[in-house]
């Protein structure tokens, strides 16, 4: 009960744990002042399974399945990330074959994210539909996936030194079909979303992220993107095959919500030519290094190696002693960053759009847990 | 020269190195040492270059003491800098969350793994482990089972 003569202005609203909206376990301790958020702050860490404990407390080799449980959505990102950085700290040159097959899954892999967030955002802003389509869509990339690594979502496909089966011709026809399919839908997605007026009231103008903020959180990735920073590591710091092929980076102008859509959705345009280009380039020839340790027992040193996830910067620090196992490892995860900026942008935004700007930074959770 | 810059930020804090890193086989284009009281300054002046705080952890060197590790680059041009400062255990870094409000988190993240406090640090509390943990999990001491079932 309140004290006589004090007037109680604000009140907690808890949204989370479990909400279809936090995508995972994610929990935001809201104070508002009406309808209106007074402050944000986000609970973390339900999902933290240890990985970087459970990294010094296993050879380099078994580690690599974690990658896939860290950000589920953009598995092979990870593992390359892994790979990228053991490789480094071992001098192993990966073949030319195995670069681009690389590259084709991970690209392959990036659309199924940005579709899963394509659907799943709408379905939170209240579309239904959409989801329909682009699950279908996401399905035939799935079908494809499986064919070559085995699974459908926690990929662990690369190896030290190349990856460890070959493409075939069923695979690569697939791929141009999938191409094809996805083309023609362009005109779908965009008369039900793009052109929505629901939508584009929903989210023009909304959860605004400036230059500077993303400067001072490490924000990267599309949420960077949309803010009209050009950065993305395929390009800023070029990794693997992908200096081979051309693409663009596009990017947004006003940093809202609406910018962060039209970002990712032209992003999954320039995966799609990525995937043309190195279907068309593939080279012949082996796909696994050929002098590749048993024991993967680094020298003494440390690597950071960073790449470009359908999320932003991943980047992995290792430390080696000289010991099969690492002494250290930090994963430096997108969607840490990403979200520590929602207190900032929700504040004197309604309840309801909370749910959006939540929606639009594509935080996967269990990736900010570890 | 994003790196020229940068060393010529960092030349007046007289910091115990700051020397070109081997890229190919590090990812590392400037390599800094620095103690960790230099680090809000050293922060200040990554600022100042338009760096962004990559990332921000700790290393348990060896029973005295840990190695904090700074990570920054840059959105226009590639070049990553690190920053190792070495701190004594039983001691505490000063905060660099008032010129990144980005470490605010990474702080709480280290305090979390490895019990390091920052000084001055807004809201130092466990962020990835339960509020009643009682343990480090990233400390070198802590084996593999320590945490328990959770039963």
């Amino acid at each position: 009960m309140l004290e006589p003569g004090t007037e109680e202005k604000t009140f907690t609203l808890n949204l989370g744990p479990q909400h279809p909206s936090t995508h995972g376990v994610l929990r935001v301790l809201l104070e508002m002042d009406g309808e209106y958020i007074a402050k944000a702050d986000p609970v973390i860490g339900y999902g933290h399974r240890g990985h970087e404990h459970m990294a010094e407390n296993r050879n380099y080799f078994q580690f690599l399945p974690n990658m896939g449980r860290v950000d589920y959505l953009h598995a092979l990102a990870y593992n390359q990330g892994w790979c990228m950085a053991v490789e480094k700290l071992m001098g192993i040159t990966v073949p030319e074959r195995a670069e681009f097959i690389r590259v084709i899954t991970a690209e392959l892999n990036r659309l199924t994210s940005h579709l899963l967030w394509f659907g799943a955002y709408l379905m939170d802003l209240g579309a239904f539909t959409p989801f329909l389509y682009c699950f279908d869509d996401r399905e035939h990339i799935l079908d494809l996936l499986d064919r070559v690594t085995g699974s459908r979502l926690t990929y662990c496909y690369y190896r030290f030194g190349g990856v460890p089966s070959d493409i075939d011709d069923e695979f690569i026809a697939g791929c141009w079909a999938f191409i094809d399919r996805f083309r023609s839908r362009w005109k779908d997605y965009d008369n039900l979303v793009t052109k929505n007026v629901i939508f584009i009231n929903r989210t023009k103008g909304v959860g605004i992220i400036t230059p500077e903020q993303c400067v001072k959180y490490g924000v990267t990735g599309p949420n960077l993107r949309g803010s009209g920073i050009p950065y993305d590591i395929r390009k800023s710091e070029p990794y693997s095959a992908y200096p081979r092929f051309n693409f663009e980076i596009p990017i947004g102008k006003n940093g809202d919500i609406y910018d962060r859509y039209i970002v990712r959705l032209a992003e999954m345009e320039q995966s799609l030519r990525i995937i043309e280009q190195a279907l068309v380039k593939l080279p012949n020839g082996p796909i696994m290094a050929e002098k590749v340790p048993k024991r993967i027992k680094p020298p003494v040193g440390e690597v950071y190696q960073a790449v470009e996830t359908a999320r932003g910067e991943f980047g992995i620090y290792v430390v080696s002693q000289g010991d099969v196992k690492p002494y250290r490892v930090k994963l430096r995860v997108p969607s840490f960053a990403t979200l520590s900026i929602l207190p900032e942008i929700s504040v004197d935004n309604l309840v309801a759009d909370v749910v959006a700007i939540l929606g639009s930074i594509d935080v996967v959770i269990p990736e900010i847990d570890r | 020269m994003l790196i020229d810059t940068i060393q010529k930020a960092l030349a007046p804090l007289n910091l115990e190195k700051v020397a070109p890193g081997d890229y190919a086989k590090t990812g590392y284009h400037l390599e800094v040492a620095a103690t960790p009281d230099q680090m809000p300054a050293v922060a200040q002046a990554m600022l100042k270059a338009g760096c962004f705080l990559e990332s921000l952890t700790a290393v348990d060197v060896s029973p005295e003491a840990f190695t904090l590790v700074y990570h920054f680059a840059n959105f226009k041009k590639l070049c990553r800098t690190v920053v190792h400062a070495s701190l004594a255990k039983g001691t505490e870094a000063p905060t660099i969350s008032q010129v990144y409000p980005g470490a605010d988190w990474y702080e709480r993240e280290v305090f979390d793994l490895f019990g390091i406090r920052f000084a001055g640090h807004p809201n130092l509390t466990r962020i990835l482990l339960p509020e009643d943990a009682d343990f480090h999990p990233l400390l070198k001491e802590f084996g593999a089972g320590d945490a328990g079932t959770g039963n």
